[in-house]
Formats: structure tokens, sequence, C-alpha cells
């Protein structure tokens, strides 16, 4: 079948009707938006490459020490007690994307989503240099099996096969570092099953993905994609057809018809098979291929450049695009708020870490002199250099003695430690509990840590 | 079916209305089909292995139980042979090994240093610590090697008070190298 489907706003296109999957073979497109999103896309492949390799304090840029249980973000480290700001992030990623949502549509989709920019720039233009143009490619598909197909077609899943060993090895040193993966690839994979499980895995997923599941992940999985609709309004920029401008379709030459020649150039180029003129369609990811198709034919029939672009519903029908509506005033609100609290808490997050513990056992010791309280003092760094803490009592009243506190303790790397600590209050001055703090001054960094804990002794009755 | 006129060849509308919404009648996707078979396939496999034939599957909680049984068992068995082996002679002997009282040092400096001090005198700069000393050859519970062994290992005769058992946070060769370190700190 080499006359393409006709798509419809019934029906998938990528979906025959006896459920069976229809392989869309968009056509080349050139343009504006095409060379931006390949330069953009060309970027975003560089950064996922390269942040496991760019130092930066010591560690990757980003690094997920699966290990160590520790996680490094642009010089920042986080332990796994530090999770918690994971829900902020997430739902600060979260509240973004509904407001690049509500504003832009599936821009995210188009233009930065990982899936989009593995299938069109990397494996699609795979495909498109083997198998040649949308027509080779379909006469190919429908070819008997000769010495040619055999070979472009182990050619070309030999090098999907190769592309996502590859990609699923650059996953997988952001959770291991870059030496231990190599040592882990010379070395059989039975020592490291779990490893090379999960690389098997993701490369198999990967090549089943982009070689024939593709636009079926945006169009029926992706969660983000389904909720979109709740998302954008007709003040939302999408891609959208002029109908006020194209309508009715017609040659040139004609009278009385609109701008829109009908050559359905917008349909060929379209990555997950739909027409854009029957409006906007849970399909479209926002990739722009129509824009460029329709302004080049635009270009060549001497008409003004804009029939398919970028606008809101309202914009297409003439009217005036509102930025102010009540959902981006809420999600501006959300996404401020969300800022907020992260940033606050990420201010107040300390790379060194101070934490008195009370003894397992007895509480306290009481003898004919003194009340004791034995404490444990847990000191830990999270910096990537030698840390010195000074630490010093606070809040002690009188005749108090703390023993076992050095003035300052040394930590390498990551390291961490636990001090016995004694407090000594004379019986005859104890009047009852009270609170004592631990300061901290740490360096580098010189900033102070501190915890509390009560001293504790027997009621001031047992006493007399 | 009054509308199909409308729509296109392949796609047809179903009589069934409520409220004026009616529903196409399309297939799914062959391959979400398949998920579902998968599903199927899935329940039957796991109800004949789980419910019908005679072999028994742990289920997480029998899993994690078992791999702790395991552990208390290679911990139980690694002390009990530790024990059969030591005599008092022998562990004079690792006491004068440097390599044992290294070994046992490292071990007190993470449980017991903190009751029994530092320096074994269960003081702190002076001040008393909730231990008994163990560098004046003083033996509340027996002097010989074997008798400190067994109550580090097992904890003091008096439950109410005192010493731990550490039996479970201490390996059979753990105590042994511990015990070598206090002994080589006895006055001769």
């Amino acid at each position: 079948m080499l006359t393409a489907k006709k798509p419809n706003l019934e029906s998938l296109t990528s979906i025959n009707p006896d459920g069976s999957r229809y392989f869309l073979h968009p056509a080349d497109v050139h343009g504006k938006y095409t060379l931006w999103r390949r330069l953009f896309g060309a970027g975003l492949l560089a950064v996922y490459v390269l942040l496991p390799w760019i130092p930066v304090g010591g560690h990757p840029a980003i690094f997920f020490n699966l290990a160590e249980l520790r996680f490094h973000f642009f010089g920042l480290t986080f332990f796994a007690e530090d999770l918690w700001i994971g829900f902020f992030l997430l739902t600060g990623l979260g509240f973004g994307l509904f407001y690049v949502t509500a504003l832009f549509g599936r821009l995210w989709c188009g233009w930065a989503c990982p899936y989009t920019v593995f299938l069109e720039h990397v494996y699609r233009r795979i495909e498109r240099f083997i198998d040649g143009d949308s027509l080779a490619r379909r006469k190919l598909d429908t070819a008997r099996w000769n010495g040619e197909k055999i070979f472009k077609r182990l050619l070309k899943h030999g090098l999907f096969i190769l592309i996502s060993l590859l990609i699923a090895h650059v996953f997988i040193s952001y959770f291991v570092s870059l030496p231990r993966l190599y040592e882990y690839m010379q070395q059989s994979p039975l020592n490291h099953a779990k490893a090379f499980g999960v690389m098997v895995f993701l490369t198999g997923s990967l090549y089943f993905s982009f070689s024939w599941f593709r636009e079926q992940f945006c169009i029926i999985l992706c969660p983000y994609g389904r909720i979109q609709s709740t998302l954008t309004d007709d003040d939302t920029i999408v891609i959208g057809y002029d109908e006020g401008r194209g309508e009715p379709r017609g040659k040139k030459s004609d009278p009385g018809t609109g701008d829109c020649i009908a050559c359905n150039r917008c349909v060929q180029v379209c990555p997950t098979g739909i027409d854009i003129r029957n409006g906007l369609q849970l399909e479209c990811i926002g990739c722009a291929n129509c824009i460029d198709a329709c302004n080049q034919v635009m270009d060549k029939t001497g008409r003004p450049r804009g029939l398919i672009r970028y606008d809101s519903s309202r914009g297409l029908a003439g009217k005036r695009t509102r930025f102010w509506r009540p959902r981006i005033a809420l999600y501006t609100a959300l996404m401020c708020l969300g800022i907020a609290v992260l940033g606050g808490f990420l201010t107040g997050l300390r790379s060194a870490k101070i934490e008195l513990i009370r003894m397992p056992g007895q509480p306290f010791y009481v003898d004919d002199h003194e009340v004791r309280n034995q404490l444990r003092l847990h000191l830990a760094t999270k910096q990537s250099q030698a840390t010195r803490f000074r630490i010093s009592v606070s809040d002690l009243p009188d005749g108090a003695v703390v023993s076992g506190i050095e003035d300052a303790v040394i930590l390498e790397p990551g390291e961490e430690t636990m001090k016995t600590v004694l407090i000594r209050m004379p019986v005859e001055r104890y009047t009852g509990r009270f609170q004592v703090t631990f300061q901290a001054r740490v360096s580098p960094g010189d900033f102070a840590i501190s915890d509390s804990i009560e001293f504790l002794g027997p009621s001031a009755y047992t006493l007399e | 079916m009054s509308k199909n006129d409308d729509l296109p060849d392949d796609v047809t509308l179903r009589d069934h209305e409520y409220d004026g919404i009616q529903e196409y009648d399309q297939k799914l996707p062959n391959w979400w089909l398949f998920t579902f078979y998968i599903t199927i396939v899935w329940f039957v496999v796991a109800w004949l292995a789980y419910y019908q034939l005679p072999i028994h599957l742990p289920d997480d909680h029998e899993r994690l139980n078992g791999r702790l049984a395991l552990i208390e068992e290679r911990k139980r068995t690694e002390l009990e042979g530790m024990l059969a082996s030591l005599t008092n002679e022998s562990l004079r002997e690792m006491s004068e090994n440097p390599q044992h009282t290294a070994a046992g040092r490292a071990v007190y400096e993470a449980k017991c240093l903190a009751c029994h001090g530092p320096d074994l005198s269960a003081t702190l700069n002076g001040a008393p610590l909730p231990g008994v000393p163990l560098d004046d050859n003083e033996w509340k519970y027996g002097s010989t090697p074997l008798d400190i062994m067994n109550i580090v290992t097992n904890g003091s005769p008096d439950v109410t008070k005192g010493m731990i058992p550490w039996k479970s946070q201490l390996s059979g060769s753990e105590i042994a190298q511990v015990v070598s370190y206090i002994l080589n700190h006895q006055p001769q």
C-alpha cells in the first residue's frame, strides 16, 4: 500500500481497523523550526552524555551514587536522609510542567522530552540514512525479502541495538561511577549480574521503544500526554491551522479558494499521523514539522507564511490571546510557592551534621556526689574534603561539667564518628532537668550547626 | 446509527446511547491486547504455582525471615565453633598477637568504649562511666579468659543491670579479639 492513509478525528492513523499497527513514515522536512529543534536536540544529547563526565566539586555534575547512597547534584551532596527534598523537586518540576503546558501546550514533548530527542534526532536519522526518504521506506517495507532488504534491515537494527547499548550505558553511568562502570564492562557479566541485568533490560526497552513502539508511547502511554488536555485552554499557544485563511481548500488557480492548496504536506511530515487541519488533537506532540512544511509551500505559492503556526485557539479564530487567565495565576502562584519552599530548604541544608543521642540503658546515673548523663555525639560530614568541627557547649548551668569532647574534630571526606560524652552535675546544685546545646563550627564552609538534648536526673523530691 | 454518513469508512458508531452520547466501535491496538493476554498467562502460571501444584513458593516475608534465620544460624555455628576451639591458653596466646589485639581494639572502640572508657579504666577525663574497669585484674564473674569471653557473649548474669549480651552484634571471632585486647591490657 503505497498511498498513505488519510487521517481522521475518529481513529488513530497508526492503528489499522483490525488493531494491527500502521507504520508511519514521516516525510523529510526543512525549515526554521526543524533546524532549531535539531540544534536543541543535539545540545540535549550532549548534556545527557556529558553530565556524568563533567566533575563539579570533585564529583560528576549529576551522580546518584547507589553504592554509597549519595546524590551529587552540581556540587551539592545529598545523603539518603535528605531524600525528602526530592518531594519538592518532583512537585516543583510537576508544577513547572503545568505552567509550561498551560502557556505553550506540548512544547516539552516536541522539543525537550528525551523520548522525542532520541527518536527524532538519533533513531529516525539512522533510519533515514539507511532506508532513504519516506517513499523509499514505505517501498522497502512492502518489498519482498531480497539481499538488499536483508542487508538494510540487519544494518539498521544492528545500529539501533548498538545505539541502545550506548544509551543504556550512559544511563547506568548516572548511578554507577564511570571508572567502576568501565571495570564492570571488562569483567564477566556474572560478576555484576544485577547491573548487567539492568543494562540488558534497558537496552531491550530502548530498542523496542525506538525501533517499533515509537509514537504509540506518546499517544497512548505517556501520562503527561494524557493530562495535558486538562491543562490547556483556548488561550494556550499550540500548533494550529488558520481555518479562516485556509478554507475552502483548492488549487491556487481556482477562484474563491483559501490559502490551503490541499497538498497534504502537513500530513506527510507528521510523526504521529494526524491532519493538523482537523484542529488540536491528543496525538499532537507539538513538533512543528507541519509548520515548516506548510511555510515552504506558502513560500512556493507566494502566500504569506503562518497558515499553520504557533498560536492559541482564540488567536487562530482571529481574536486576541489572553496571557493572564485564572489558571496561569494559580500555576504561577504554585510554582513560586514551590521555588520558595525548595529554596528555603536548600539554603537550610548543611554539608555537615551534629546529633546528640542518649546512651541506651539507664537514662542517668546518681551517686552521693553527682548526677551523670551519658550521651553519644554523632558527627558526620558530607563534604568532599577533610572537615573540621570546633565544638562548644552552651546553656550549661553553673556547676555542670562536660567531658569527652575535644575542641576540634577532623573528619575525612564523607566520614562520620561517634564520640562518648559525659555531662556531670554535682548533686547539691542539681535543681531539675535542663537543656544542653552542643554547637559545632564547621570549616570549610564556616557555618554553625547545633543540636540540643535534655539533661535528665531524679526528681527534686528523691534528692531530698 | 444516524450520523454514520459523516464517519470514515472504517469507523462505526455503536447503537447504545446514553444522554445523547454514543461510543465508537473500534478495536484496541493489538499490542495493547497482547499486554492483557500476558496478564492472563501470568495469572494461570501464578495460580498453578501458588495454589494448585504441590510446590511451595516462599513469599517475601518467608524469604526475608529465611535469610535472617540463615544469618543467625551461620553466626551461631561460627560462635559455637569458636567457643569449642578456644581454651584459656589459646586466648592468652591470642592476647600476645598484635594482629589480634589490634582487631580487638577496633571492636572495643566501636562497642565497649562508651561504658568502659578509652583507656579501659571506666572513666572519661576522670569522670566515672557506667562500666566496670577492665585494667585492674579484678573480675566480678570469674577471671579466666573463657569466663570473660562468656560475659561478653552472654552478658551479665544479673539481667537487671550491667553488661548486655553481645552475641547478636559481634561475631565469635570479634568477641575473641576484643577479649584478647582486654587480656593484653591487664597489669602483669
